[in-house]
């Protein structure tokens, strides 16, 4: 039984249609990661869960029981929100404790368990401190160990990293992991950070215009993206998209870039004269100086060392600009001028023009 | 940037001299008549030097004033007790009343709260007999002439939209996700409401009641009409006092000190917050 | 799919009445004005006297059109509106100066601001009575002022030439450090860089305030005085215990006369008919008001 089933859940505001059918099972320990461009519903799907919005049409169900109609206090879960929404007028520790409280545990239990989860957080120092004298990260961490002290049913996390500064967010993403895994919630974790998604999420739930057009592992995700939109919000930098129409030729399928040809996997051949856009990820271009097999020559016009990679940016003989990275600073050839460049066919996507859908390989 | 001359500073500082003058002169020339004897009242000229007595708050006190045809009942404690009693009453039921609505406007965005907020702004606006002429022929027909009830009831024309969009303003400022987060740990919806969203309205919420609180003590039309003796506040006994006890000046100046003293403590001790109460929460101080 | 129990769940209906439920006191005092509201603007379409219970009748519109041909009713309007029109004309100009000189924040300043506000809560009432004990033509300290400045005979309100005078005086007095303490709160809220890039520019101090503060003060001069001008047309807590109206018909505005028509001429009807006369104005106005008054206020909870 999934620990979170949400089903066929729509909601508008006024004419706007924030979410348009969504339906996702989350079963119990399980970490999803909901991941989409800002405005895509994320937000509003946590409420819904949380029970501080009501829907339109649909279910929410938590460890089996409908909660749809249920009142945000019957629902068992835990939130944090964004913008850490901590009661001003109460100390650190009131703030964490005020989900025992309303389970009405013992002054000794609250003690006992907030101590706990502050320990476990690193802000137990600053547990009689009020709001507005914690730092940023101490109001996040505290939004945290209130939303986590009651054992939840159901964590949510509402892009919780977003309001605190970059080394904190590197910090928290690195600690979160394992402190949701200890902690053992079955979690929905918004986020608008596609890495965030991936370090955090076991499976991940991409929300497009009100609509979840991909729920999968991050592995699956990135590797197998179900349309175009998805596989343009995964990976730094993003996926190449070239205009393509496979063919059959004697040799093999194969598609037309930059008046050269370039094979595909024979796996591909149902797409063969369909309008197809061709996905390559940076990764997957691989540059040499030197002229090889089933490549074609390019221009190198900028190389970008960055720490762990290196970017390239190449220009076509049409005039397109495609961008290659290569593992490690050395890698990679550097001087400016005539280069070659070769797709791994292994890790082409191949997406149909008009529905921007993967056109899956064959088996 | 202060180019100030020496001249333009000297200027300034008599102007604010004069104004200050203005303004509170009467104050405290009444109040130095208040504790004058009638005759040093009467001295011409008029002269800020006098033996102060308290017989003129002592005769207020006790009741009785003693005049040259005898003695005169006087009901002026009467009256200052019914102020404090409307005005109290008046406040505490606008607040345990407008309180709830206000909360009720600022969170649930429907129609009917915002046509009854701004009903009651528009008659804020409107002419008070229009409403209390009919409303003394109804209240004579259903025995509330008279009657603190009534008066308490009427009051809330004072009260209550001064309460409500001071009260909703300070519910529209604390962030809606305070209040979920106290649901989603687990509390009631009356909880939120009075261990969140009170609590952190509170100064609005005060800063109301003792406006609401200055604004029913100064009201007079509103007893004049539907009050006799025995029921009426300080504003409208004053004047009945003046009437009846014609040229005892020293005891009517007492009685418009003792009137004025709760509303100027109260002002002096809100200045804060009388900037946003008075506009009706359009403008912070 | 088939895991999702359905229970019935422990709440059913959200809290949708909750909102109704809340406001209902609030509602009812509305309806315990709307009540008596409609009865006055029934009571104006009637011929009513309550000395004279046996000519009740509808009359319509008999009232109002009694007033076209009506001298008293006329004077009515214009005292009401020279009293209007100099209350708050001398209380914006005077409070707008004042806020001016108090516009820096000093600790002077600050006390003077606030000693400013007493006249304001005093009750009018009151004040109209203060006024009345100083200036007694017996012993009133202004009296004996007015007459060493070598001014004979000055009757202030018991006189026709000088009662209107003397009413706004205490209008004034009562009511501009209103109009000073919302327009200081906007000069102190106003942005400083134009300030600071006219101080920079060497722009001329009388200019910076035709073309900078002026302007930028608008908002709150027109909310603060029309705030004003509503309550002043409508004036009654200064003048009836001051007056009475009096002396004569001098200073007959519509609540007092309305006052005076129901008590004394036990004219219901009539009375009536004026205060939604009066009523129909504070609407139009009220209107204007509320308008500016919701731009200010939005702008006042952008600031928080």
């Amino acid at each position: 039984m999934p620990q979170l089933a949400i089903r066929d859940l729509r909601k508008s505001f006024k004419d706007a249609v924030v979410l348009d059918g969504v339906t996702l099972d989350v079963e119990p320990g399980e970490i999803v990661c909901v991941f989409g461009p800002s405005g895509a519903g994320k937000t509003v799907l946590l409420r819904l869960v949380a029970g501080v919005e009501t829907c339109d049409s649909g279910v929410v169900a938590l460890a089996g029981r409908d909660v749809t109609e249920a009142p945000p206090e019957t629902r068992g879960v835990g939130m944090a929100f964004q913008n850490f929404a901590l009661f001003p007028h109460m100390s650190a520790f009131d703030n964490i404790a005020s989900p025992l409280t309303a389970r009405r545990a013992a002054p000794a239990t609250i003690k006992t368990k907030v101590e706990k989860i502050a320990a476990l957080l690193k802000i137990g120092h600053v547990l009689e401190h009020a709001p507005r004298e914690l730092s940023n990260g101490q109001k996040q961490r505290t939004a945290l160990a209130r939303a986590l002290v009651a054992d939840p049913k159901v964590l949510l996390l509402d892009d919780p990293l977003r309001n605190v500064d970059a080394k904190l967010r590197y910090e928290m993403r690195l600690e979160l992991p394992s402190l949701l895994k200890a902690s053992g919630a079955t979690a929905l974790y918004v986020t608008q950070d596609y890495k965030e998604a991936m370090a955090l999420g076991d499976r991940i739930a991409v929300l497009i215009d009100g609509r979840f057009v991909q729920v999968a592992t991050p592995g699956a995700i990135y590797r197998e993206p179900a349309s175009i939109g998805v596989a343009r919000l995964f990976g730094d930098p993003t996926v190449n998209l070239i205009p393509v129409e496979p063919v059959i030729r004697p040799e093999g399928l194969t598609v037309h870039i930059a008046g050269c040809i370039v094979p595909l996997s024979r796996r591909y051949e149902h797409a063969a004269g369909r309008a197809c856009m061709l996905g390559v990820r940076p990764e997957a271009i691989l540059v040499d100086e030197s002229p090889m097999a089933d490549g074609f020559p390019v221009e190198l016009e900028a190389v970008t060392p960055l720490n762990e990679k290196t970017l390239l940016l190449l220009r076509a003989n049409d005039g397109r600009e495609l961008l290659a990275s290569e593992a490690g600073e050395d890698a990679a050839p550097r001087r400016h001028g005539v280069a070659h460049a070769r797709f791994d066919p292994d890790a082409l996507l191949l997406f149909d023009a008009a529905s921007g859908e993967r056109i899956p390989p064959k088996a | 940037m202060e180019h100030t001359s020496g001249l333009e500073r000297a200027l300034r500082g008599v102007a604010l001299a004069l104004i200050v003058v203005f303004f509170l002169f009467p104050i405290l020339w009444i109040f130095l008549m208040s504790f004058q004897t009638n005759e040093e009242i009467l001295r011409i000229p008029p002269s800020p030097f006098f033996t102060p007595t308290l017989g003129n708050y002592a005769a207020l006190i006790s009741g009785k004033l003693t005049t040259v045809s005898g003695t005169l009942d006087i009901a002026f404690m009467r009256n200052l007790w019914n102020s404090v009693l409307l005005s109290t009453a008046s406040v505490a039921i606008a607040l345990v009343l407008g309180v709830p609505a206000a909360y009720a406007f600022a969170r649930f965005k429907f129609r009917l709260g915002e046509d009854i907020a701004f009903t009651l702004l528009s008659f804020r606006f409107a002419p008070p007999l229009l409403v209390l002429l009919p409303l003394s022929l109804y209240f004579q027909q259903l025995g509330l002439t008279d009657t603190y009830a009534g008066l308490i009831w009427v009051y809330q024309l004072i009260a209550l939209p001064l309460i409500l969009w001071i009260v909703r303003g300070y519910f529209e400022d604390i962030s809606p996700d305070i209040e979920h987060a106290y649901r989603v740990a687990g509390h009631s919806w009356w909880s939120t409401f009075t261990r969140i969203a009170v609590p952190l309205a509170g100064p609005g919420i005060a800063a109301a009641g003792l406006l609401a609180f200055i604004f029913c003590w100064n009201n007079f039309v509103f007893a004049l009409i539907l009050a006799s003796a025995d029921k009426q506040p300080v504003t409208v006994g004053a004047l009945a006092f003046v009437t009846a006890s014609g040229i005892q000046y020293g005891q009517i100046a007492a009685a418009i000190v003792l009137s004025v003293t709760p509303t100027l403590a109260l002002a002096l001790y809100a200045q804060r917050y009388l900037v946003e109460g008075l506009s009706l929460g359009a403008v912070k101080g | 799919m088939s895991a999702v129990a359905t229970e019935a769940p422990a709440h059913r209906r959200r809290t949708n009445w909750l909102p109704y439920l809340l406001s209902l006191p609030a509602l009812i005092v509305c309806i315990g004005i709307l009540v008596p509201f409609l009865t006055a603007v029934y009571y104006s379409t009637l011929r009513y006297r309550l000395n004279l219970p046996a000519m009740k009748g509808f009359i319509g519109f008999g009232n109002y059109a009694g007033f076209l041909s009506d001298a008293a009713f006329w004077n009515t309007v214009r005292v009401s509106l020279e009293y209007t029109a100099l209350t708050v004309g001398v209380e914006l100009l005077f409070g707008l100066s004042i806020a001016l000189l108090l516009q820096k924040r000093t600790r002077i300043n600050d006390a003077i601001s606030i000693l400013l506000l007493l006249p304001l809560m005093t009750a009018p009432a009151i004040a109209a009575l203060m006024w009345k004990l100083m200036t007694n033509p017996n012993f009133g300290v202004l009296s004996y002022f007015v007459q060493s400045l070598g001014v004979k005979n000055f009757q202030w309100a018991s006189d026709p030439e000088s009662a209107l005078f003397t009413v706004v005086l205490v209008d004034v007095w009562v009511y501009t450090p209103f109009i000073m303490i919302l327009l200081l709160a906007g000069l102190r809220s106003l942005p400083k860089q134009p300030f600071e890039a006219a101080a920079l520019d060497g722009v001329p101090r009388r200019f910076v305030f035709t073309r900078i503060t002026l302007p930028m003060l608008m908002p709150y001069i027109v909310t603060a005085g029309l705030f004003r001008l509503l309550d002043s047309i409508q004036q009654f807590d200064i003048i009836y215990p001051m007056t009475q109206g009096g002396p004569g018909d001098t200073l007959l505005v519509f609540q007092v006369r309305a006052y005076l028509e129901f008590y004394q001429y036990t004219n219901v009807g009539k009375s009536a008919a004026l205060l939604i006369i009066l009523w129909a104005i504070t609407y139009a106005l009220s209107n204007v008001f509320i308008k500016q008054w919701l731009k200010l206020r939005e702008r006042a909870r952008g600031l928080a």
